[in-house]
């Protein structure tokens, strides 16, 4: 059972989904399987992390297998801390998603859901670069349907649209991937596109440099930096609510995650190279998904931007490459995620009642439902970066490796945070309290709204006020790791 | 001998097939029966053929009457088992259609089994002129079938087109054997590469244009741009069947011939023809492109994507000949991963064809998904494959045929090739999206379970299967299990 816990991990839902798609069951059936296998998968990533040793270097519960002889390539997963930390992001969403969507009686959204857990956790694993392409690629069909079938507004264009860009940058990476695979064979002899055999190769700059530019253009344009960003609002806009949430919160990250693991797992020399740029696309994003939130109508879309606004500064705490920097990215990955899952559940919810996310159509919500209310300034709060939760530390480590690199970058990202500030209670002041502009019968939210939401608080509050809880979970390898990068680097400071 | 005529026997059951077809087809027995019967001779070459694969390495069949015309090998017998197999599937996927149209009669059977046989003799030829009589014989009996629905004025605009671009192409052909013969005195493959070899580049330029011309008639009869005009119309003329036979495996024995003239008659100069084989390429990538984004009936969209596929592998048969160990099993294993997904998708266009008597365009597919749900989860499945998505053999197809163009250094050509991959990704995700995204008015169908259907069920799960299941599961083979299949049978060539 424990060789093969993260294949269990990974196929479980797929393999859910299959046999409930063959046997056509009932939906409410497939709700529960659906639900139970995401309850399953989160027991089985808890029994994970408390077997997880965070001393040990390198990957744990490796599973490698050959998988195609020939090209040498092998079914390689393995856990680390910044695996462990998305794979449990992912399970802990699963669920109170499934709770959100209790009364959806579309079967294919559900299969749909199960399929892109499957793909997501398939590529946090993969150590091997083309099984690894092979979960990138296909956790796009899932979100391909939604967003074309069940979306709203130009669905149709706009999923087009979201696969024609991602799968240019994967294409571009899966030319890297195989030029670097007959690298290996050039040098060693024999196939392999495992990372770790990968690694030891010795590039020559020209070569390193056009090769890193392939992985990154699929990177850059999953998080997305600024210019690579037009399908975003678009998508996010019109995809549905669940697809919205693991689109912000999982999917973009997995952008961050693959630069930090394969960019500087195999790059890291070239990677200096790319850092310039890399930052000042960050620093501008920063200041332009701000400023389109601000001036942004529809809810989905102002927070789609403020989405981008702090990817863009974890990209930018990456490449700082110090111990705040990287300490900081890791803990916005986590607490960001949580956040922007519930405020687009929290919009969810809105569009549900109203059947409207625009600002200007809301209004007055507070004085007829009050615990929605908490709730949604509570999340929007803490995607700002409310002190007390879990944003504010991240927030400020990341903030405080930037001044320790140079004293403008600093500066400049301490104001522009100072912009979400802006966009977020601006915001509030206008959904929130204002004038009542609906007629309809708005309800407080309910039992089960509120047993999927106190999670998501819960761990954002304790993410907030007691950090040491986790940082010994990543701190000893995240350590080792940042060494070895900035040994690669030359001592870069 | 004994054993030789074990040998001749795959060819000579299907030739005999035919021709009991033909006599029978007058007859009272209905087109069902028929269609059995052809299916039933194919498959008993099939079990012969099963025999016969790995008895030799190379042999020359009835050498003391045909001298070194015939070559029995493992590569020959690899690709007798793939026309006979594409031949089966055509025939029985399309079943049901064939009962639906009124001017099926029985010789078609025949006929399909004669090119059959031309294309057999066209993997088996080691001798020019060998070759030209199997191209003949099969492009013939297809020329006849394209322009099969006589009434139909768009197949027999079709079938012009072809028969006269076809036979001008033929002609270059013989003047191109007909130079070799002046310059070497023989047509046989080996007695030319051992010319070649014992000659300097400066002496055999006669040869060299006679290569040339036969290469113009092979790029012709695989649809490279710029030889390219023919293909949309004579696809979308031919009835559905026959469609899905020129795409899968006639193209299949064109390549045979290829291969085996470019790893065998010139395989000292084949570097020769880089240059100019990469410039076609090229041409085929974009040109088949730019021609399947801007088509509006599935069925040409088909046609015109299949001349991508044919720069695809234009790019591996260009990597050969810049010492590419890959490429010549890579090309042996695309067109395996092409023919099944061809194979099912224009299955499930005829199936369409079948109940709706009309050419189906990406708007007659919208709500395709609530009418048929199976159907639609096939097709897509057979788009993603088409489009090389991971996970379904057409990933393996053009993984190995990247690798290959990598390693002889065609950096460019591969990341031209990934690029069309990439375009490629919009028009058959738009049926995708056609099927999935819109609503449709009529209710949820009940799967069809019948001989086509279930053909088709099979197919997607090798394509799958292909894709992920590889040497994961235990005691069962591989889809890289046929890229040693290929490289050995690459070996065994002579």
């Amino acid at each position: 059972m424990l060789d093969h816990i993260l294949s269990i991990i990974i196929f479980l839902p797929l393999f859910t989904s299959v046999v409930f798609g063959i046997f056509q069951v009932d939906v409410k059936v497939l709700k529960i399987g659906a639900f139970l296998s995401a309850a399953v998968t989160l027991i089985l990533v808890a029994w994970l992390t408390f077997l997880f040793d965070p001393h040990a270097t390198g990957m744990q519960f490796v599973e490698h297998a050959p998988w195609i002889k020939n090209s040498g390539i092998s079914y390689y997963l393995g856990v680390d801390f910044l695996s462990l930390t998305v794979l449990l992001l992912i399970t802990l969403l699963m669920p109170p998603l499934y709770l959100y969507m209790k009364h959806e009686e579309r079967k294919g959204y559900w299969y749909n859901m199960m399929l892109l857990q499957t793909g997501v956790t398939g590529a946090v694993l993969s150590l091997d670069l083309v099984l690894f392409y092979l979960f990138w690629e296909t956790m796009l069909l899932p979100i391909f349907i939604m967003i074309g079938k069940y979306g709203n507004g130009m669905h149709q264009y706009n999923a087009m649209k979201i696969v024609l860009m991602t799968i240019l940058g994967s294409m571009s990476m899966l030319f890297s991937i195989l030029y670097i695979g007959y690298m290996h064979f050039e040098t060693v002899g024999t196939w392999s596109f495992a990372l770790y055999d990968l690694t030891d190769i010795v590039f020559n700059a020209e070569t390193s440099i056009f090769l890193a530019a392939g992985f990154l253009l699929a990177f850059v344009i999953k998080i997305p930096l600024v210019g690579f960003h037009t399908w975003m609002a678009p998508a996010y806009g019109s995809a549905p609510t669940p697809a919205v949430v693991i689109m912000s919160s999982i999917m973009a990250k997995l952008g961050i995650y693959g630069i930090w693991r394969f960019g500087f797992g195999l790059f890291e020399e070239t990677l200096i190279y790319y850092m310039p740029i890399i930052a000042v696309l960050a620093l501008v994003g920063l200041l332009y998904y701000a400023i389109r939130a601000i001036t942004e109508d529809n809810l989905r879309k102002m927070f789609a931007y403020s989405s981008g606004s702090h990817l863009s500064l974890i990209a930018l705490g990456l490449i700082l490459t110090n111990i705040y920097g990287w300490s900081g990215s890791l803990y916005l990955i986590a607490t960001h995620a949580l956040a922007s899952a519930g405020m687009f559940i929290m919009i969810g919810l809105v569009y549900k009642r109203f059947k409207t996310v625009h600002i200007s159509e809301l209004g007055g919500i507070a004085s007829r439902a009050p615990k929605f209310t908490f709730f949604f300034a509570f999340f929007a709060l803490s995607i700002a970066g409310l002190p007390g939760t879990g944003g504010f530390v991240a927030e400020l480590l990341i903030i405080i490796g930037a001044f320790e690199r140079n004293f403008w970058i600093g500066l400049f990202t301490a104001t522009t945070m100072l912009a979400a500030m802006v966009y977020v209670f601006w915001m509030l002041q206008r959904t929130l309290f204002g004038p009542d502009n609906s007629t309809c019968q708005f309800t407080d939210l309910n039992t089960r709204e509120l047993v999927m939401l106190l999670p998501l608080v819960i761990m954002l509050i304790l993410t907030g006020i007691a950090p040491s809880l986790f940082t010994p979970m990543f701190e000893p390898q995240l350590s080792v790791f940042l060494e070895s990068a900035l040994h690669a680097l030359g001592g870069v400071k | 001998m004994m054993m030789q005529f074990l040998y001749a026997l795959p060819m000579a059951i299907v030739v005999l097939g035919a021709i009991a077809l033909m006599l029978l087809s007058n007859s009272r027995i209905t087109l069902h029966r028929l269609n059995f019967i052809a299916v039933g001779f194919l498959l008993l070459s099939l079990i012969v053929q099963f025999f016969i694969f790995g008895e030799t390495q190379s042999a020359y069949l009835f050498e003391n009457i045909f001298g070194t015309a015939f070559i029995l090998d493992d590569f020959a017998s690899i690709f007798d088992a793939m026309f006979t197999i594409g031949a089966i599937l055509t025939l029985l996927i399309n079943n049901d259609y064939f009962k639906s149209r009124r001017y099926f009669a029985g010789e078609y059977f025949s006929l399909i089994l004669f090119s059959v046989f031309g294309m057999m003799v066209l993997s088996h030829a080691h001798e020019l002129v060998t070759g030209f009589i199997g191209l003949e014989i099969a492009s013939l009996n297809i020329y006849a079938l394209v322009a099969y629905h006589k009434i139909r004025k768009v197949s027999s605009e079709a079938m012009m087109k072809y028969v006269v671009l076809g036979s001008m192409t033929g002609a270059f052909y013989m003047l191109g054997t007909a130079l070799i013969y002046g310059a070497v005195g023989s047509t046989s493959f080996t007695e030319i590469a051992n010319y070649i070899t014992s000659n300097d580049l400066q002496n055999i330029s006669v040869l060299i244009v006679g290569a040339s011309f036969i290469m113009v008639t092979v790029l012709f009869k695989i649809g490279a741009v710029p030889f390219h005009s023919w293909v949309l119309d004579v696809y979308h003329g031919a009835p559905y069947p026959i469609t899905m036979f020129m795409a899968s495996t006639f193209k299949i024995a064109i390549f045979a011939l290829t291969l085996r003239l470019y790893l065998v008659m010139f395989s000292p100069i084949n570097s020769f023809w880089s240059e100019i084989l990469q410039v076609v390429t090229i041409m085929t990538l974009l040109g088949g492109s730019w021609l399947a984004i801007n088509q509006t009936l599935v069925k040409r969209m088909l046609a015109s994507s299949s001349i991508v596929h044919t720069g695809y592998l234009l790019i591996a048969i260009s990597s050969i000949g810049l010492g590419s160990e890959l490429a010549a099993p890579a090309v042996m294993f695309y067109l395996m991963a092409y023919f099944l997904s061809a194979v099912g998708s224009f299955g499930i266009l005829s199936f369409i064809a079948t109940k709706k008597k009309k050419q189906m365009t990406y708007d007659d597919f919208k709500g395709f998904a609530q009418r048929r749900p199976y159907m639609a989860i096939m097709m897509s499945i057979f788009m993603l494959s088409l489009a090389g998505f991971p996970s379904t053999i057409g990933f393996l197809g053009k993984f190995y045929i990247f690798t290959a163009a990598i390693e002889s250094g065609q950096i460019l050509l591969a990341g031209l090739g990934i690029l069309t991959a990439f375009i490629s990704v919009y028009y058959y995700f738009k049926l995708i999206a056609m099927m999935y995204f819109y609503e449709s008015d009529e209710t949820q169908n009940r799967f069809p379970v019948g001989i086509s259907t279930v053909l088709i069920v099979i197919i997607t799960l090798i394509v799958i299967w292909g894709g992920i299941g590889t040497s994961l599961i235990p005691y069962v083979p591989g889809a890289d299990g046929f890229m040693d299949f290929a490289s050995n049978a690459i070996s065994s060539l002579k």
